[in-house]
């Protein structure tokens, strides 16, 4: 059984320290295995979320663009790394305006009741948080988490781990940090492992 | 001198619970004297993300071209400044998300390049007000908003002891705020307080 992983980049930049470190965690879930895909979101043509709150009524959101097809291959995943660059204590507009368009799958969740993940579900599904950030401030990530687990939740995945790394500026680049991008290629084989231990032992209860 | 009061409304939901309860802040600014009120609907401001490009750091300016040329020097000259957004998904809305990124051209100038971010009169004569509304109903609903807050005032020399906060849970559906119990009265409340604050510190 092939682990399926897509990992999310958020920062507007490419190839930055956040983006090294989201190819560290993705180098390791290939190195365990996995198929791996990782998506630009500065690359793709979405908008923020209008808070029409239309998905209210039918669980569909109205806006037609980028958002919707990367929503679908979101939830056919089974591991979510989501990368993002602290910017003003939280994570960037790039990736907030994605997190935020997800708005109709809480509404189905959550008003209209169409759709129900299980606890077995959300075990076989992990997602991981990947930041960095240029300040030595040991909070500089937490104002990030609270949007980054209402993510997780609303896509029925479990909030697994983070791979995070302050004081970039003291570093001089994620390159240069003693222990983050190991860390990263660490818990990226990990995560898979566990994933593939969780989809055997569904195999041989048989479902 | 009229007290300047910069208002930007920073939901794409135009007119909406966050709006509402800036509006209500507003008109009772207006009843005041010697007050001018602009406000600026983010939705119509065409501000785009921050690249994260660091150029700014380098030439004292943004490198892109857009509706922040506008919004940036009225920010840097008024009074009170006045922010209203809605939360989404437990943080600030994408919007204003982007706009506050987008001061990282005053951060660069206050902490990199050392220089004045606003006029020499106008220090430790600035407000900053935060108007938030939020569809849960949860107590720490706001708690990942407000340090990106801060972080918008801050540069911009607005400290945390100048920041006024109204933020109101479990309005949901367009006008919910409208039944609100206290909302409208808390508003118009923190209106006549915040411009008897700046008028003091004007004063002084």
């Amino acid at each position: 059984m092939i682990v399926k992983v897509v990992g999310l980049s958020g920062s507007p930049h490419r190839h930055g320290n956040t983006e090294t470190l989201l190819d560290a965690f993705l180098d390791g879930t290939r190195g365990a295995g996995a198929t791996v895909e990782k998506v630009i979101l500065k690359e793709l043509d979405y908008s923020a979320c209008r808070g029409c709150n239309a998905c209210h009524k039918d669980g569909n959101c109205i806006v037609k663009d980028e958002a919707i097809p990367l929503f679908d291959k979101i939830l056919a995943v089974d591991c979510l790394a989501v990368a993002s660059p602290i910017y003003s204590m939280g994570i960037t507009a790039e990736l907030k305006g994605l997190i935020d368009r997800a708005q109709y799958i809480w509404a189905r969740k959550f008003i209209l009741k169409t759709l129900y993940f299980s606890n077995e579900h959300i075990r076989a599904h992990k997602g991981i948080f990947i930041s960095t950030a240029g300040q030595d401030w040991t909070n500089v990530f937490d104002a990030a988490f609270p949007a980054i687990t209402a993510f997780f939740n609303t896509i029925g995945f479990e909030y697994y781990d983070n791979v995070i790394a302050n004081q970039m500026d003291r570093w001089k680049g994620v390159k240069n940090h003693p222990t983050a991008l190991a860390e990263a290629r660490e818990k990226g084989e990990k995560v898979v492992r566990d994933i593939e231990r969780i989809l055997e032992e569904k195999e041989e209860k048989g479902e | 001198m009229p007290i300047k009061v910069l208002a930007i409304a920073g939901s794409p939901r135009r007119h909406g619970n966050s709006e509402t309860l800036l509006d209500w802040v507003l008109d009772e600014v207006r009843k005041e004297k010697d007050v001018v009120v602009e406000k600026i609907s983010l939705d119509e401001a065409d501000v785009h993300p921050c690249k994260g490009c660091n150029a700014c750091e380098i030439l004292n300016e943004c490198v892109q071209r857009d509706g922040m040329d506008v919004l940036g020097p009225k920010v840097t000259s008024c009074h009170v400044m006045v922010v209203s957004a809605p939360i989404f998904c437990m943080g600030i809305n994408a919007q204003t998300k982007a706009m506050i990124d987008r001061f990282q051209v005053f951060r660069s100038r206050k902490y990199v390049l050392k220089l004045p971010v606003v006029d020499p009169e106008l220090k430790g004569k600035r407000l900053g007000v935060f108007l938030s509304t939020a569809g849960q109903d949860w107590g720490h609903v706001f708690d990942g908003a407000v340090p990106t807050v801060k972080c918008m005032f801050h540069v911009v020399d607005i400290p945390d002891r100048d920041i006024h906060y109204l933020m109101v849970n479990n309005v949901d559906e367009k006008g919910a705020i409208l039944s609100h119990p206290t909302a409208k009265r808390d508003a118009e409340n923190m209106a006549r307080d915040v411009i008897a604050a700046i008028r003091a510190r004007l004063e002084q």
